[in-house]
């Protein structure tokens, strides 16, 4: 049937060209990074250079696992920049999805058809949902494919725990956004939650590495929900990821509520 | 037969500000209505009422027989809609983008979108937002007409056309009309609406200022007149035009002949026969402008505020 989900394919067919973007980021980040394992985690020139460093930032950046092939991925890649690779494509897709559709003008001509609101939101995330997955498989097929010549010795297993971590973390990001979106329909405000709770994650987390009197922070970080355990080292955390996810759906649920509440005023 | 449109006292306020005070209207099913006013009067926020893109602070409206607040997306099939600030952003070409459209509330006829666009004289294959405001309107109006909607709402649908697209959105308009769909418009300029609605209402600071039949709101209009005499005083002819309560602004001109100048509200019967006592050289009637009529509307509902 061709006329099934309009929405999400009009969604995924506007934005291929943007998806191909952040894939070749994607890519392009863990080429820089993957392969350099060998002669950055196991150097002792390296090692040398991260005991110099404060404690605090080590502990901070979770450099503190570099020497293992699970902990460089994890550090470079998954934990840092397609960390904020993957949040920024959530935060501009999420934006744009609702907030940004409005302030267009465009979401006035959508909702005079022939389709109710819960619907739009629902298509509308399910397409973010997907681009994200995409990016996210899309890694974890290349750390793969690396794994051997890169020396990374990562369980693939753990892989995919921590594939499905990341891509919770991203659509946490992308809840906010969606929800912010539909309930004040601006995109300014919307880009800010999106954003601005990937940031305050990392930032709680960050301080909650310093000291046990700081841990209890991570309650409140999703970066924390997701990376607390080291899912790619140590295999896939459920609870974290059930705490990803349901935020996330409930986030979503929030966004189809408020927005079938309330004017749409462009 | 139930109306297509029915309203009771419907209100809108966004904050302190009211922006559709207490309006009753009815649409009768085929018929073209034309709602009128000038900007901030209320017609795009009664318009975008009945869609359902916004909701009443009070008052009830029924769309084809239907709250539009309960009749969801399969009401909305059965409208088309173009919105007054009509802004395309998308690289998909206009075919594509109709297609969404279609997808979401069709039906469309095959060969629909191709007629209506060879109509317009539309370009489908070019990126919309590469559309100049003209191109991008008429999209719009293919939009709201591609799947022929029991109703079409259509929110200042001339604005950004050139003159002859505009002759043959109106001719499209009356299709319509013949075909049994009824049609909500718009507009501030009063010369499509009186070429095109069946029924106009006028609309000023959220409130209907009036409601009338287009040709009742030309018989109440205002005639320019001018008329030259000969062998005549200005005097003579003054003392019997100053009998015709529909003449004012009464100019008379003294030279070779006798000018006479001014206007005539509604009935223009007396003025006619009052004149037929002298010998006529020249007389002028201009077509009333429902422009000034409506203006002159305006201006006793400001002056009553």
């Amino acid at each position: 049937m061709t006329n099934a989900l309009p929405l999400y394919r009009r969604a995924l067919g506007d934005s291929w060209r943007s998806l191909i973007g952040w894939s070749l980021g994607v890519v392009g980040a863990i080429f820089l990074y993957v392969p350099l394992f060998p002669s950055i985690g196991g150097s002792p020139d390296v090692q040398k250079l991260l005991e110099s460093m404060p404690p605090e930032l080590i502990k901070a950046l979770g450099y503190d696992s570099l020497s293992s092939g699970a902990g460089y991925v994890h550090s470079t890649f998954y934990g840092l920049i397609g960390f904020v690779l993957v949040v920024i494509a959530a935060t501009t897709w999420s934006t744009a999805a609702i907030a940004g559709d409005e302030e267009t003008g465009s979401l006035e001509l959508t909702l005079a058809h022939g389709v109710t609101r819960v619907q739009i939101v629902l298509e509308r995330a399910a397409a973010i949902v997907t681009r994200l997955l995409w990016l996210t498989v899309l890694s974890v097929l290349l750390v793969l494919a690396l794994n051997d010549s890169a020396g990374l010795a990562i369980e693939p297993g753990n892989l995919l725990g921590e594939g499905a971590a990341f891509l919770g973390l991203a659509m946490v990001s992308a809840g906010f956004g969606l929800a912010v979106g539909a309930i004040t329909g601006r995109r300014t405000y919307a880009s800010a939650a999106a954003a601005g709770v990937a940031v305050a994650g990392y930032a709680l987390n960050a301080v909650g590495n310093q000291s046990s009197d700081l841990e209890w922070l991570h309650a409140l970080s999703p970066y924390a929900w997701a990376y607390g355990t080291l899912p790619l080292a140590n295999g896939a955390d459920w609870a974290g990821l059930a705490l990803l996810y349901g935020v996330s759906a409930a986030l979503i649920a929030v966004a189809a509520l408020a927005l079938s509440r309330r004017d749409v005023t462009g | 037969m139930t109306p297509a449109v029915e309203t009771h006292a419907l209100t809108k306020r966004f904050g302190r500000r009211t922006a559709l005070d207490g309006i009753d209207l009815a649409i009768e099913v085929g018929t073209v209505y034309g709602v009128l006013g000038p900007n901030g009067a209320g017609k795009t926020t009664a318009m975008r009422l009945l869609l359902d893109i916004i909701r009443p602070t009070s008052g009830s409206s029924s769309v084809l027989g239907v709250d539009p607040r309960t009749g969801g997306a399969a009401l909305r099939r059965r409208i088309g809609f173009l919105p007054g600030e009509l802004r395309l952003e998308g690289r998909v070409t206009g075919r594509a983008f109709l297609a969404h459209y279609a997808s979401i509330s069709g039906p469309v006829a095959s060969g629909a979108i191709d007629t209506l666009a060879r109509r317009l004289d539309l370009d489908l294959s070019r990126q919309v937002r590469k559309l100049s405001k003209g191109n991008k309107q008429k999209l719009g109006i293919v939009q709201a007409f591609m799947h022929t909607p029991d109703l079409l709402v259509l929110d200042e649908p001339t604005s950004g056309l050139d003159p002859l697209v505009q002759q043959e959105f109106l001719a499209l308009t009356r299709e319509a009309r013949d075909n049994g769909q009824t049609v909500f418009l718009s507009s501030h300029v009063l010369s499509e609406i009186q070429q095109v609605a069946d029924t106009v209402a006028i609309l000023r600071s959220g409130r209907v200022v009036t409601v009338s039949d287009v040709d009742s709101l030309r018989a109440s209009a205002v005639r320019r007149v001018s008329v030259a005499f000969a062998d005549a005083t200005a005097q003579a002819v003054h003392d019997v035009l100053s009998r015709d309560p529909h003449l004012a602004e009464l100019t008379i001109t003294a030279g070779e002949q006798l000018t006479v100048a001014g206007t005539v509200e509604g009935d223009i019967d007396p003025f006619i026969k009052a004149i037929a006592g002298f010998r006529v050289t020249h007389l002028t009637v201009e077509e009333p402008d429902l422009e000034e009529s409506v203006l002159g509307l305006y201006a006793k509902e400001a002056g009553d505020d």
